[in-house]
Formats: structure tokens, C-alpha cells, sequence
């Protein structure tokens, strides 16, 4: 599968990897400690943030399951 | 507006349903998905894990549907968030179309979880509201949708099957030794 970023794809499918296997053995599993690809994901991440400001992907602005939603205090 | 909803049964597992929902793309019956990835993902203070994605799709609109539509962009995009509770063995998943918003818009619900009787069995209950906007002809085009979204649905199904045979099968040897 593809990154809506070209330039994205190898990053994605190596954090997926990883995330993938933390997801089967770990997290279903009860194991409650945060998964280790954090640092895979931080530049995952960046990459398709850029990709969607180039494409002007309206990311921002849709908002659903409100109630999971953490409401600034007020 | 039209309202869409079906309950599908899996013969597996919640747990097995789940890894197979949660890298369901790339599979060959939703080739419509052409790039999926993840914009924001965190574990909650209740454990449970929240997934923001953003689904790079090619809608596979009629001709007729396109022209009326008047829009010649392919890829539409979807943005998902899903929800993972382990204690509670619960999967939740919204989704809604970010582009074309001002066409139309498909909202959509999916709940996984296992059967209260059977834990081998997970059920899978989705809905749809499909809302086509400011253009004529809309309750016509509401149905179509609606048409689809049962095929689509079928190809979800066939394709959460398709990802566990597959994965459950990489677990085989490829041949018996004696």
C-alpha cells in the first residue's frame, strides 16, 4: 500500500511493520506499554504532512466521534 | 439523505477480525484504495487506541454520476478514526469523505465486536448516511449510492476474510515434512 505521499512509501511500510507486529503481539495481547516506533512515525509523519500541504488535502476541519474528543477546559 | 446499515458475522475471533481490519488495504477486492496512511495515532488514558488515517481513494462512480457530478478529480480522499478497546473488545470506526463535500457526503459506522454467545464469532455491525447536495436528481443518486455501499460492503467482508487466510496461512509450512 501507498503513501498519498510519493516519498512517503518506504517510511510508511517500515512504521507499519513495525506497528503491525506491536499491534498482534503486544497490544491485543493486554501488554498496556506504548508502542516502539515512535521515532519511525515522528518521520513518517512529517513526510505526509508535507505531501498533504502540497496537495492541499483538507485534513483539518472534519470532526466526528465528538464525544472521545478531549475538550479544552473552560 | 438516505439511511444504509447491515450486520455482517465473521467466523473468527474478535482478535483474529481485528489485526485483519487493521491492515485491510491492500487487498484485491477494494482496489478503489489507493493509499492509506496514518495522520495521528495515540493510546488513551482507558488503553484504548485511537487511529486517524487518511484513505487516498478512486471512487468508482458511473459516467452518468461523474457528468452530473461535473467533476473530473479521481482521487477522493477519506478520513477514518477508529477506535480499539482490548479490555472491552471493541473496535468502533468512523469515516467521511474530506473531498467532494459539497457533492456529497458518506458518513460511516462500523462496530466489531465478538458475539455475546459465541466468542469465536465476531460481529460486525455498519451503517451509512448518504447525503447528495444541491444538485437534482439527488434522491435518484442517494439510491445508487446506497446500491453501491452494499457492494462495497460485501468486498469489506471478502476482504477482512481475504487478509486472515492469507496471514494464517504465512504460519503454515509450505509443505509437510514426514
Amino acid at each position: 500500500m501507498n503513501s498519498v505521499g510519493e516519498g512517503c512509501t518506504d517510511l510508511k511500510r517500515e512504521y507499519d511493520q513495525c506497528f503491525n507486529r506491536w499491534f498482534a503481539e503486544h497490544f491485543l495481547k493486554g501488554d498496556r506499554s506504548s508502542d516502539p516506533c515512535t521515532e519511525m512515525f515522528k518521520k513518517y509523519q512529517s513526510c505526509v504532512q508535507k505531501a498533504i500541504k502540497e496537495k492541499d488535502i483538507p485534513i483539518d476541519g472534519v470532526e466526528f466521534m465528538e464525544q472521545d474528543k478531549e475538550k479544552p477546559d473552560s | 439523505m438516505k439511511i444504509w446499515s447491515t450486520e455482517h458475522i465473521f467466523s473468527y475471533p474478535w482478535e483474529t477480525v481485528i489485526k485483519a481490519a487493521m491492515r485491510k488495504y491492500p487487498n484485491p477486492m477494494n482496489p478503489s484504495v489507493v493509499g492509506v496512511d496514518v495522520l495521528d495515532r495515540k493510546l488513551d488514558t482507558d488503553g484504548r487506541l485511537h487511529s486517524h488515517r487518511l484513505l487516498s481513494t478512486e471512487w468508482g462512480l458511473p459516467g452518468i454520476v461523474r457528468a452530473i457530478l461535473g467533476t473530473s478529480r479521481t482521487v477522493t480522499y477519506v478520513k477514518e478514526h477508529s477506535i480499539v478497546d482490548p479490555e472491552e473488545k471493541k473496535m468502533e470506526l468512523c469515516s467521511t469523505n474530506i473531498t467532494l463535500t459539497n457533492l456529497v457526503s458518506v458518513d460511516e459506522h462500523l462496530l466489531y465486536r465478538p458475539h455475546p454467545d459465541n466468542p469465536d464469532v465476531t460481529i460486525l455491525t455498519q451503517e451509512a448516511i448518504i447525503t447528495v447536495k444541491g444538485v437534482s436528481l439527488s434522491s435518484y443518486l442517494e439510491g445508487l449510492m446506497a446500491l453501491s455501499m452494499s457492494a462495497n460492503a460485501r468486498k469489506g467482508w471478502d476482504a477482512i476474510e481475504w487478509i486472515i487466510q492469507n496471514s494464517e496461512r504465512e504460519n503454515v509450512p509450505l509443505c509437510d515434512l514426514y
